[in-house]
């Protein structure tokens, strides 16, 4: 425990450092005003900017602006706007004064005719570095009764596989990687520091403003060892706003979410609240075997899960300073979350429990930082700090009881749990700390130096097992990750070259001599380092159409459940390595307009992986325990397209196709029978990967009717199909082993009054009720109806 | 339409770009299952690369075992998991294991087809050994270290339904925790299962010092009593299921290895066979085949009745205290005549690793013939025995991870 708590202690003194050099300050002013255009309308979004100051903000929807504490003295005024002649002036900031400064801008004098105007928001912005990189607006969604889980669904690519309902495992998989070796982010900051209920299927949409998927490399000030991609979940930055949600729906689902923001804009004091609870009964027909008491086959039925609640509830708190001088971010910040989960099947749907229960509850304070121009002009910097204390149980205590699909209780003599009796508590810490720096040499030049530390620690007991040898080892991991990466980017040009150091040190147990009379646990610690390395450019062959190429050669170390187990059913192997791979991009993005009206994008991306060491679960003959290993090798090649189209701001149609062909490439595969431990042949050597799908796309048509009854409401219209070709559920091409092919309809229809501030929207999912599967033929819900309410301010 | 030639062509290469995309992604036909034809048999599993136990059993039916290469890739019936096999009569049994509590059958063998059925009944554990026992009967056995109760099916092998089960405390075989099955025989009004036990966290077999084998009434399955026998240790080992056979006159003979290749942590007595006579329920006190004093110390594992006396063995090669555990290994086959106590080595067949199953699974005998698949550096060929002259032929190299069945239709 010593190393655990000079962590705490780290983590309070850095606190404490950042909150001290706050009080430092100097003398400031503030300038606001209007922006109107000739005509005397107001113009909302104009970029306003100091020179000299690298301040600026965007006028609001009345047209007004206001920059709080800039340091006095004389500065250039400029603001600029679509369609409208450039303005700068020079403006006087005077110490404790708010100077008043309105803007009046000429429009250009050019026939509209001829004008392409494109104006680009962040995710266009996103959309176009050098990464393979899609980002995803909530925009679209926020009436919607989606989670982060169901925008992202949406992205070419990508595939989201869940065992049941809401609050089930997920397993998110990206051009065939998936697991752990796609790493999850919120601002930045990898998202399992988060704790058991922030993850991607219970954050409401409405805490999100848009998504980054990184496809294949993952930029360096990620700070992070993914391998196959990363995500990236921004959430909501505004300074002032408030957005309540609620929605209800079938299987007794109930989702409400409340964000806020407040700004003091004298004194740059901010607070930050999300807040959401989610739960579900998710009591959905599936069509399952009925068995009697003696596991007899009595017949087939649709009928529904019975033991598979989920709650949910999170909050994050975020308060402090923005737009100051010693800090353009000084947020000191709280998570707390917990969850609660019924398990309703093992990893196939031929067992059913109906007393296995897991839950997890979580308390993560943190401290984030922020300055551009620290100390040196040019040179930015942010760092963050948290440390996330998580308690988990998994609880399997029923003895001698097997349910059956109607919920019906076998009692027998036996004295096993249901699964494997266990009542085990995990009891886990990690801290972490992120710095990430940029030195700009000029507009389109800069280097960037990254660093991440991270520490975990676990304690695990069951109280079914005291004497779990396993349970009494010590279970630590330090990991070191550093990024160096040199960015060039100009108008047409976007290139970023880069080197990666990983570093890994396991304090963990093995057992020796397995089943011998030698058989023996020891606490053993294990190191490994590698480096990595990588580049991307990105092209505009033309204003409209850009080129990107990608390569990087890239490790993931193990996660902490993958080296200590899980305490239940997964051994720990303390030998386990970082798995690598080679990834390789090529995209194309294009997009024009035939006239005014009609707009349409097209992109196109080639995929080329290789992986190796990957680690996989291994399953022992004659063991119900499993354990990691570093094992097979696979090729990727795949192609995605995606195209859209847009008819002024009432119509748009688009799809997506993914086509992933992921094959196995393991020519030797180890023996793992209690006879032989040796290398034999793969007869599998090039097969395709079964449970993966290889084919699937997204159609969604929208309607937009903006005023449509009164002013300023909006009705609107989508139409989501979701496709995905039958796949192999085995690794041979049998028909029998298929998972047939799945097409999903969804429709929804919201309306909101008063520019958004009141809406409402209804959804059907899976309109035609058809039997959806997932890998290992896992049943999804048929046909449900859900209502959201939101209100924002 | 302002468009001038170069953003013409760009937006019809982008087309052409994405239509490339959209069309080039259907492949895979659709595929028509070959299950072979001929008189031969042979199960192949096939290993997954994930390292999980999730192996691929494929059956095919074969003309001749001698000739060429064979392989049942992308052929034949198909069960994914942990399967054993049984062949009786027109069927071939199949009870998934590790997890899986279903029994599969494959029908019809003799009509030259090959139908994979699953049966109806799922079992509250892993079936882990089936043996015939009346004309149209099986009885089959739920038994693991880590269970507290041992239960027996009458199984009705025209159709694979259960006829009755029985449930009986493993405390009644023994004392001890974890008494683990290692053979099962049935003769006249008497159902014989052997076990040893062994701890079921740590493997260790601390209770060696006599043969057990618990006696159950056939064909009603209610457990009698235990016999025991100190002329020799423990009766079978881990996975090889043969620790008792039955021969022509109804006999049952149990062999005691406490081999360390097959799952025995320590050993202390003589290796050897004891003899049940025909309608007896205790063991015959005038019959020992000792290993040590009638054979050359190797001991075996694996046994499988020929008939006259004649059984197939394989002997493993290695001193008991040098056997490296677990390995069920090096093997060599001979032929044992349980009366005249001799051994026979087939000295045509390389020595070689066991795959730790069934024998009688894996070989069967057509005259005097016993086929067998033997795993060699290269592969896994198919020998023929000759049961009379101890002479063997090399035949088929068979393309898979391991043999788990072979048949003779």
């Amino acid at each position: 425990m010593y190393s655990a708590t000079l962590h705490i202690k780290l983590f309070f003194a850095t606190t404490l450092l950042l909150i001290a050099t706050s009080i430092n300050a100097q003398n400031f002013g503030s300038v606001s005003g209007t922006i109107k255009s000739s005509s005397g309308e107001h113009l909302p979004a104009v970029n306003i900017l100091l020179q000299g100051n690298s301040h600026g903000i965007s006028s609001n929807e009345n047209g007004n602006y206001s920059l709080p504490n800039i340091p006095s003295g004389k500065y250039m005024i400029q603001a600029s706007y679509m369609g409208f002649e450039n303005y700068s002036a020079e403006i006087t900031i005077t110490a404790n004064k708010n100077t008043t400064h309105n803007i009046v801008l000429e429009e250009k004098n050019i026939k509209i005719k001829d004008i392409q105007v494109n104006g680009k928001s962040t995710t266009t912005k996103i959309n176009e570095q050098a990464y393979t990189v899609t980002s995803v607006s909530s925009k679209g969604l926020l009436n919607s009764t989606a989670s982060a889980k169901d925008a992202l669904k949406k992205i070419s690519g990508i595939r989201i596989s869940e065992d049941g309902g809401l609050g089930s495992t997920m397993n998110f998989s990206m051009n065939g990687f998936s697991g752990a070796q796609v790493k999850f982010f919120m601002d930045g900051l990898p998202i399992d520091n988060s704790g058991g209920a922030f993850n991607i299927g219970d954050l409401p949409v409405n805490m999100i403003e848009r998504i980054d998927v990184y496809n294949g490399v993952v930029p360096v000030w990620l700070g992070s060892d993914a391998l196959g991609g990363a995500v990236n979940i921004v959430t909501n930055k505004q300074l002032n706003y408030t957005d309540i949600s609620y929605s209800f729906g079938s299987f007794n689902t109930h989702k409400a979410s409340i964000n806020t923001a407040h700004t003091n804009t004298d004194n740059g004091f901010t607070v930050r609240a999300n807040a959401f609870g989610n739960y579900s009964d998710n009591n959905y027909k599936v069509y399952v075997p009925i068995r009697d008491g003696n596991n007899q086959l009595l017949y087939y039925k649709d009928t529904k899960r019975f033991h598979d609640r989920y709650r949910s509830a999170g909050l994050k708190l975020e308060a402090g300073v923005v737009k100051k001088s010693y800090a353009d971010e000084l947020l000191l910040g709280l998570m707390a979350s917990a969850n609660d989960n019924e398990i309703q099947h093992g990893a196939t749907m031929e067992t059913v429990y109906g007393g296995i229960v897991r839950n997890s509850r979580s308390i993560t304070p943190s401290v984030r930082y922020s300055k551009q121009n620290f100390i040196l002009p040019n040179l930015d910097i942010n760092l963050f700090s948290s440390l996330n204390i998580q308690e988990q149980e998994v609880i399997d205590t029923l003895r001698g009881v097997t349910y059956n699909w109607l919920g019906e209780a076998f009692y027998s003599n036996n004295d096993d749990g249901e699964l494997s009796r266990t009542n085990t508590k995990l009891n886990d810490i990690l801290s972490s700390t992120q710095f990430n720096s940029t030195y700009h040499f000029n507009k389109e030049q800069s280097v960037a130096f990254n660093y991440a530390y991270s520490y975990f620690n676990r304690d695990s007991y069951d109280s079914e097992w005291p004497d779990k040898i396993e349970n009494s080892m010590p279970k630590s991991l330090h990991k070191h990750i550093g990024g160096l990466s040199y960015q060039f980017e100009n108008h047409k040009w976007n290139a970023t070259v880069f080197g990666k150091f990983y570093a890994l040190t396991a304090n963990t147990s093995k057992l020796f001599d397995y089943a011998l009379s030698t058989e023996r646990t020891e606490a053993i610690t294990t190191h490994s380092q590698n480096f990595g390395y990588g580049a991307a450019a990105a092209y505009f062959i033309t204003p409209t159409l850009q080129a990107k190429a990608s390569y990087e050669h890239t490790y993931r170390l193990p996660s902490a459940d993958e080296i200590f187990g899980n305490g239940l059913t997964v051994d720990p192997n303390p030998d386990l390595g970082p798995e690598q791979s080679n990834n390789f991009n090529l995209g194309l993005n294009y997009h024009f307009r035939i006239n005014e009206y009609h707009h349409l994008n097209i992109g196109g991306s080639f995929i080329y992986r290789q992986a190796k060491d990957l680690i996989y679960t291994v399953v022992q003959v004659a063991n119900p325990i499993t354990y990691y290993e570093n094992l097979s090798n696979t090729k990727t090649t795949g192609v995605e397209a995606n195209i859209k189209y847009q008819w002024k701001d009432i119509f748009s149609l688009s799809a997506n196709l993914t086509y992933q062909d992921i094959t196995d490439q393991t020519k030797f595969i180890f023996n793992n029978s209690y006879s032989g431990n040796n290398y034999q042949t793969n007869y599998h050597y090039g097969y395709r990967l079964p449970n993966t799908p290889y084919l699937f796309g997204n159609l969604n048509a929208g309607l937009t009717f903006k005023d449509f009854a009164y002013s300023s409401d909006c009705l609107s219209f989508n139409y989501l199909i979701s496709y995905t070709k039958e796949y192999y559920l085995t690794w041979s091409k049998n028909d029998k082993y298929i998972i047939p092919k799945q097409m999903a309809h969804n429709v929804e229809l919201s309306y909101s009054l008063k520019n958004g501030k009141y809406n409402i929207s209804a959804n059907c999912s899976n309109i035609f009720n058809s039997r959806l599967y997932d890998k290992f033929y896992l049943q999804k819900p048929g046909r449900a109806f859900y209502i959201k309410l939101r209100y924002t301010l | 339409m302002h468009l001038n030639f170069k953003s013409k062509l760009t937006q019809l290469l982008a087309i052409a770009f994405m239509a490339g995309i959209f069309t080039s992604c259907d492949d895979d036909n659709d595929f028509e299952i070959n299950y072979g034809s001929g008189n031969y048999g042979i199960t192949m599993a096939y290993a997954p690369s994930d390292g999980s136990y999730n192996y691929t059993y494929r059956t095919v039916r074969y003309e001749s075992l001698m000739d060429g290469t064979l392989n049942n890739i992308n052929k034949g019936t198909e069960q994914l998991g942990y399967f054993s096999y049984t062949q009786i009569n027109d069927m071939i049994f199949s009870p998934g294991g590790l997890e899986l509590e279903t029994l599969e059958t494959i029908e019809d063998v003799s009509n030259d087809e090959l139908r994979l059925r699953t049966n109806s009944y799922s079992f509250n554990a892993s079936i882990v050994d089936f043996v015939k026992a009346g004309t149209n009967t099986a009885v089959a056995v739920e038994m693991s270290s880590s269970s507290t109760v041992v239960r027996l099916h009458l199984i009705n092998t025209n159709d694979a339904s259960v006829t009755s089960t029985t449930e009986t405390n493993s405390s009644l075989l023994s004392p001890y925790t974890g008494p683990a099955y290692s053979g099962m025989a049935v003769s006249g009004n008497y159902v014989f299962l052997s076990y040893y036990v062994s701890n079921p966290t740590s493997f260790a077999t601390d209770y060696i010092d006599k043969a057990e084998i618990a006696v159950f009434s056939y064909p009603e399955l209610e457990f009698i009593k235990v016999i025991s026998d100190d002329r020799t240790g423990p009766i079978g080992g881990f996975n090889t299921l043969s620790g008792l056979m039955k021969d022509d006159n109804g006999d049952i003979y149990a062999v005691s290895h406490t081999n360390k290749a097959n799952g025995y942590s320590q050993f202390n007595e003589n290796a050897g066979i004891l003899r049940i006579k025909s309608g007896e329920s205790e063991f015959d006190t005038d019959y020992f085949f000792d290993f040590n004093a009638d054979g050359d110390g190797n001991t075996t594992a694996h046994l499988m009745f020929l008939g006259n006396n004649k059984v197939l063995a394989l002997m493993n090669t290695q001193n008991r205290a040098e056997q490296a555990s677990w390995s069920d290994a090096p093997l060599k086959p001979a032929i044992l005549d349980l009366s005249a106590k001799t051994i026979n080595y087939i000295n045509d067949i390389p020595e070689f690793s066991g795959s730790g199953r069934k024998l009688t699974a894996i070989a069967f005998q057509e005259d005097n013939y016993i086929y067998l698949p033997v795993g060699e550096d290269d592969g896994i060929y198919i020998y023929r025995i000759n049961s009379n002259d101890y002479s063997a032929t090399k035949g088929a190299l068979l393309e898979c991870n391991f043999v788990a069945g072979m048949y003779k239709f």
